[in-house]
């Protein structure tokens, strides 16, 4: 009787300590997974930035992205100042690639993903019914209905087009005065990351514990240089 | 076969019409060498670079090459007093501009395009616009052509 209860004591607590050990070293293995090796992100400098809308034709272009729908696009305020030294204001308005995103979290099929070896959050069209719970859910109202897929679409910083390619995004490369910088942010020496360091950046909506990857740097008051 | 000829008829009219809108357009661009403006003495030396054939050379405006340029005092000798227009940031854009907006006001200028308000006084209005060809070239951008112009000075 004794022994058996000893027995049983020793059976169940090895049993408990095994569980937990492969609760414990399964848990590191999906953290592992999560962390992707390359992170992309993506900085826009409101101030190099000029508003010519190069960025979004060149992304309706090579995406080809039909018209009356974009996944990126330049809006802008203003203007400020009196005549004749009067400026704008110029924000990207495009997916802000959160790493905690919600679009991913709601979707019933699993046709909104993060890509886990980039980072990138991007649709698979033929997965995707059209129900628009993605579209409710992006806090930064981005997403819409593509009129020819009839899928949902945002920007996928060109996960399928330029990346393939070994290329940057369209509008890092249609941008004329440079104020687009793409590039990954677990490389230390990466340009982003350099760029990240020495100037202050803002986020969109950071309050909402998305973590965006689209960074901005706040444009300061005045005009721009030529 | 009734429905048929039917058919040929309307698509000969529609040709006819369409023809003889095609002639008069043409007409109107060949008679407008023939503005009042093109008489005025200036054009007996600068027949090849003076033709004004621009919205701002039609008759009901009654402009002379004067109105834009100057009095031609001196002219042809130098230093004169003859307004140039041209990109070349060493003729200030800002006396150059000055002509333009007698006429043209600014709040006008950017309700039509934004980039009037941004550029003002820095770039010279003959740097993008052309007044002498029958049309002026920036009212038939396209979006791509727009960006592909800002390009040429902000391109780095």
């Amino acid at each position: 009787m004794d022994k058996s209860k000893r027995q049983f004591l020793q059976g169940s607590g090895a049993m408990i300590a095994g569980i937990s050990l492969y609760v414990l070293t399964n848990g590191e293995v999906a953290g592992e997974q999560q962390k992707s090796a390359v992170k992309y992100a993506m900085l826009h400098d409101e101030n190099k930035c000029i508003g010519c809308n190069a960025c979004a034709d060149n992304c309706r272009k090579v995406n080809q992205v039909p018209e009356g729908v974009a996944r990126l696009e330049i809006i802008r305020t203003g203007p400020f100042g009196e005549y004749p030294n009067q400026y704008y204001h110029f924000t990207r308005k495009s997916c802000e690639q959160c790493e905690d995103s919600p679009c991913v979290h709601v979707c019933p099929t699993g046709a909104a993903f993060k890509d886990e070896n980039t980072g990138i959050v991007s649709v698979n069209s033929w997965k995707c019914v059209g129900c628009q719970y993605c579209i409710a859910a992006c806090p930064y109202h981005i997403r819409f209905i593509n009129p020819v897929t009839k899928a949902a679409d945002k920007c996928d910083f060109c996960r399928e087009t330029q990346l393939k390619q070994g290329k940057q995004p369209a509008c890092v490369e249609a941008c004329p005065t440079k104020a687009l910088v793409f590039g990954d942010l677990n490389d230390p020496n990466s340009e982003i990351v350099k760029a990240l360091e020495e100037n202050p950046v803002y986020r969109n909506k950071r309050d909402l514990g998305t973590h965006p990857k689209l960074f901005r740097i706040q444009a300061k008051q005045g005009g721009i240089n030529v | 076969m009734f429905r048929n000829t039917w058919r040929t008829v309307l698509g000969v009219a529609t040709l006819v019409c369409l023809l003889g809108f095609g002639t008069a357009g043409t007409a109107n661009a060949e008679t407008s060498t023939a503005l009042k403006i093109n008489d005025g003495p200036c054009l007996k030396c600068h027949k090849r670079n003076g033709t004004m054939l621009g919205v701002h050379g039609q008759d009901k405006m009654h402009f002379t090459c004067s109105t834009c340029h100057g009095e031609q005092g001196v002219h042809p000798r130098k230093p004169n007093d003859i307004r140039v227009f041209n990109p070349d940031p060493e003729n200030a854009p800002q006396e150059q501009n000055k002509t333009c907006l007698r006429c043209h006001r600014p709040e006008k200028l950017a309700a039509g395009e934004w980039t009037h308000n941004v550029h003002a006084n820095k770039v010279s209005c003959a740097a993008c616009h052309q007044l002498h060809p029958a049309t002026d070239p920036m009212t038939q951008m396209t979006g791509t052509q727009h960006s592909q112009l800002c390009r040429q000075c902000h391109a780095k």
